[in-house]
């Protein structure tokens, strides 16, 4: 049947051996939880290289859009890779503070409002970005307060704005 | 930027019509666009972050309200998202119902913005036309779900209420006018001066610019790339139900009007093909309030092009993360990149041409680089001058 059942044959599996075979050790982690689902979780110092294999050797041309999570103490930076259906979400986790990521604007140029968005919301410095200036957030937006954190709740956010509000 | 160069920004906002209202800074060189960089955000209205303090049903409501035109596509995908972290398999009318209110709300979206074409070209019996017309779509939806715009017409589960055979008569004898008019309207649009001349040529996006930059939906399929969400990554009862991509390669705003008139007419065959094989049975089915740890990637093809959810739960009842992303944004780098080389006076059409949920630009100033001299534009100023700069050329 259609949405949750479905067992990953020819194309993912395919993928799934490819991945097995040829990034076999630099891969932390590789999930096929259904037909055209692969989550593939990668080191930091792993990234550009599987990003590169993933972009030019497997033709994953297309970027669906790219998560940017808290993962307590770390930043998870999430790709969500497409070629024909297939949906690749290639994770990786940062420190969040120190959060840093060499861009992948020159391997899918399609990428380059994603990483903007995901700087703003979180913080993440994407390395070599041809410009990270707010996409979302206002000019004037407070440094450090990144409204995905999980510590930035509402009422904080609130607390932080009360003052200049009613001005 | 030589000395000849003018920025114009165009926007932010008109919040009333559409609900992103969005920033463009133009370079222009004489009447040419040479450069253009988006800011977006002047709406945002931190769904994702609410998402996570409200439980799943309350999201059901909330992703429903992330866009008003194609709100079944973010309820359908986020719903199936959330089944799909339960394991839980829906009832097959359930389905098909969901397949049913999703091409309808493609057909009354596509419908909208044909209009909206029609107006940015100054062609506005067409619009007046066109959203008549769309009136029986609506008509269907509400007669289906109660609803006109905001169908909470799905449950997690299931949909939440079932088609009579009452409904599935009206519904045929509606999909019938529709089909008409929508011939009708292609071969106005294929034989009309009025139209071609201001479609044709217009805003070029060739295929390997709309792929490098990740066009999704009708933009990316009027670039003559045959992608869609439904054939490649099937959801609901798509890879049960014939239904044909429909691909242009005229790269063209004519071209992206052309691919939503044949799509509109595959929405009415799908909806006909679901109506004729609706299965019996219950409509829903009962879900757990508390989803397991679990990562759904959900995907469907939304009236704009390629919907994604993430979401992330964590054994509450609330998820860890939701990420959502709209057609529009994924939609933008390309939008900046065909309207470089067009002219200002058709920055209206071809900006709309992608059906971004964010025409209605609403103010413009124009800005002279090299002395300074500033003055500003409405939106409804700048299709002024639009017309009339055609009607003189």
């Amino acid at each position: 049947m259609a949405s949750t059942a479905q067992k990953p044959t020819g194309e993912t599996v395919e993928i799934e051996e490819n991945l097995k075979e040829k990034l076999g050790p630099k891969i932390l982690e590789l999930k096929v939880p259904r037909n055209r689902r692969i989550f593939v979780s990668v080191e930091k110092t792993a990234f550009r290289e599987v990003a590169e294999y993933l972009t030019k050797n497997l033709e994953f041309k297309h970027i669906s859009t790219i998560t940017g999570r808290d993962a307590v103490g770390q930043t998870e930076v999430i790709y969500h890779l497409n070629r024909r259906g297939v949906e690749l979400s290639l994770k990786v986790q940062v420190p969040a503070e120190e959060a840093t990521l060499p861009t992948i604007t020159d391997l899918i140029p399609g990428a380059v409002l994603y990483e903007r968005e995901v700087h703003d919301l979180l913080g993440v410095d994407f390395k070599d970005h041809p410009d990270l200036s707010p996409l979302i957030l206002p000019d004037d937006w407070p440094k450090g307060v990144y409204p995905l954190k999980k510590e930035w709740t509402v009422e904080k956010i609130r607390q932080k704005f009360a003052g200049s509000e009613e001005k | 930027m030589s000395e000849a160069t003018f920025q114009i920004p165009v926007g932010p906002q008109h919040p009333a019509l559409k609900e992103a209202p969005e920033n463009f800074m133009f370079n222009i060189d004489g009447e040419t666009v040479v450069d253009v960089k988006a800011r977006i955000g002047y709406n945002h209205r931190g769904i994702e972050k609410a998402a996570e303090s409200r439980s799943y049903i309350q999201n059901l409501y909330l992703v429903e309200r992330v866009c008003g035109i194609c709100s079944i596509a973010h309820v359908t995908t986020y719903a199936q998202a959330v089944e799909e972290a339960l394991n839980l398999e829906i009832p097959p009318r359930a389905k098909y119902i969901r397949t049913i209110i999703y091409e309808l709300n493609r057909i009354a979206s596509h419908y909208l913005w044909l209009g909206l074409a029609g107006h940015e070209i100054g062609f506005d019996t067409l619009f007046m036309y066109l959203w008549r017309d769309r009136e029986i779509a609506l008509n269907i939806l509400e007669q289906i779900t109660g609803n006109r715009v905001t169908y909470a017409a799905f449950a997690i589960g299931g949909v939440r209420r079932d088609i009579s055979p009452q409904m599935v008569k009206n519904a045929k004898d509606g999909l019938n006018i529709l089909e008409e008019r929508m011939k009708y309207y292609k071969k106005l649009c294929l034989n009309e001066p009025t139209v071609l001349k201001r479609a044709v040529g217009v805003g070029v996006l060739k295929p390997q610019d709309a792929i490098a930059l990740c066009a999704v939906g009708p933009t990316l399929r009027a670039s003559g790339v045959k992608s869609d969400v439904r054939a490649d990554d099937p959801y609901l009862v798509y890879d049960e139900v014939p239904f044909s991509v429909v691909t242009y390669d005229g790269c063209d705003v004519a071209s992206r009007v052309l691919v939503r008139c044949d799509e509109t007419l595959v929405s009415i065959g799908i909806i006909n093909y679901a109506l004729d094989h609706l299965p019996e049975g219950p409509v829903r089915v009962k879900a757990p309030r508390l989803v397991p740890p679990a990562e759904v990637v959900s995907r469907s093809e939304a009236p704009r092009g390629e919907l994604i959810h993430y979401l992330k739960s964590n054994g509450t009842d609330k998820p860890e993360r939701l990420k959502i992303r709209s057609p529009t944004l994924g939609n933008i780098p390309s939008i900046c990149k065909f309207l470089v080389g067009g002219f200002v006076a058709d920055i209206p059409i071809a900006l709309a041409s992608a059906d971004p949920c964010f025409t209605c630009t609403d103010r413009m100033a124009f800005v002279n680089v090299s002395n300074g001299k500033r003055w500003v534009w409405t939106h409804e100023q700048l299709r002024r001058y639009s017309l009339k700069w055609h009607q003189q050329s």
